[in-house]
């Protein structure tokens, strides 16, 4: 009962950070991630193709309402990024498709039987797809090539695209340094977005595994708060994933619809200064 | 010495984001003490302390590398 949980009940706490090796198809190796990331995409698309026949006006509850209440929450979260909600509505499908995903692979990643439960050759069957690195950075890799390309769309051409990291003209020394900080940044956002995935959930499954370790006996009651602090962080992440995504990819998009609008003024020559300046007075 | 070693990693590396995260907190409860209207905003305060978690994280995560 107690292996339920991801103690090993050993001489030590189960703590995998890598995943481990559990089938071999012609010389491709398959991990316990990949196996349980197949599993978590078959529950979403099965479960979804049914949800999306029973969606109705009225609510009627049950599942079916949890699934519109997170569509219509990143509906709202990308349509408060855009400054144009038109603009962002093409995006929508991508990242509530993302966004339930990461909630799903990080909630079933939860369930009792995930971890030590079964086993393969003594390594785990089952393990979070979301608390390993390679499918936090293919999730990150895949969701900045989208934002990516959906920038260089929307602000028409790659010659733009890199224009619009420089403030100013790229000639001056200043903005020429600026610029390719800004375009640095950009790269580490790749990394930022899945390390912060995957931590976040591997560190989780080793603090319930030090636990349950630690409790001994009672150890379903001394992993229980962790579990459910975990649920919690589960869902923080996969909202802060997706908004941060949508950030990115707002900042370019909302750039575009900017220099249309403002008049081209010279930032070295020209600074604009307020025309009443109001003092405040106490 | 490797148990010091491990200590010092973890002391040094919670630090940071615990001085971050009561850096959040004690402005949210400024600005709501200030205009009780913006305890809205707690949602937002909760994301800025998932951001700052990743390093604290981080640091523990060090300590399975380190061997």
């Amino acid at each position: 009962m107690f292996s339920l949980f991801a103690a090993s009940g050993g001489d030590g706490p189960a703590i995998h950070v890598a995943p481990a090796e559990v089938f071999n198809i012609g010389g491709i190796s398959i991990t316990n991630s990949m196996f349980y990331g197949w599993i978590v995409s078959l529950v979403l698309i099965i479960a979804f193709i049914a949800i999306a026949k029973r969606v109705t006006i009225l609510p009627k509850g049950g599942v079916v309402q949890f699934v519109e209440a997170g569509t219509s929450f990143i509906t709202g979260v990308i349509e408060n990024a855009f400054d144009d909600p038109k603009k962002g509505r093409r995006y929508i499908p991508y990242f509530v498709t993302l966004f339930f995903f990461i909630l799903l692979s990080n909630w079933l990643g939860l369930l009792p039987g995930v971890g030590e439960a079964f086993t393969v050759s003594e390594n785990p069957l089952f393990r979070p797809f979301t608390a390993d690195l390679n499918g936090t950075l293919a999730a990150g890799i895949i969701t900045m090539l989208v934002v990516y390309s959906a920038s260089i769309r929307e602000l028409g051409g790659v010659r733009k695209y890199i224009r619009h990291f420089f403030i100013g003209n790229p000639l001056n020394p200043l903005y020429l340094i600026i610029g390719l900080l800004e375009m640095f940044t950009d790269l580490t956002r790749v990394l930022s977005l899945s390390l912060r995935l995957f931590l976040n959930v591997a560190i989780g499954e080793v603090v319930i595994a030090v636990f349950t370790y630690l409790g001994g006996s009672l150890a379903p009651v001394a992993a229980l708060p962790f579990v459910l602090l975990e649920l919690f962080v589960g869902f923080l992440q996969a909202y802060i994933f997706v908004m941060l995504s949508v950030m990115y990819l707002a900042i370019a998009v909302n750039h575009a619809h900017d220099e249309h609008d403002a008049p081209e003024v010279d930032p070295l020559t020209e600074i604009t200064v307020p025309e009443k300046m109001e003092l405040q007075t106490r | 010495m490797e148990i010091i070693g491990y200590g010092l990693m973890l002391g040094l590396g919670f630090i940071g984001p615990g001085i971050g995260i009561g850096l959040i907190g004690s402005s949210y409860f400024n600005a709501v003490g200030r205009n009780p209207e913006s305890s809205k905003f707690f949602g937002q305060a909760i994301v800025f302390v998932a951001f700052i978690e990743l390093f604290g994280l981080l640091a523990f995560a060090s300590t399975f590398i380190i061997s």
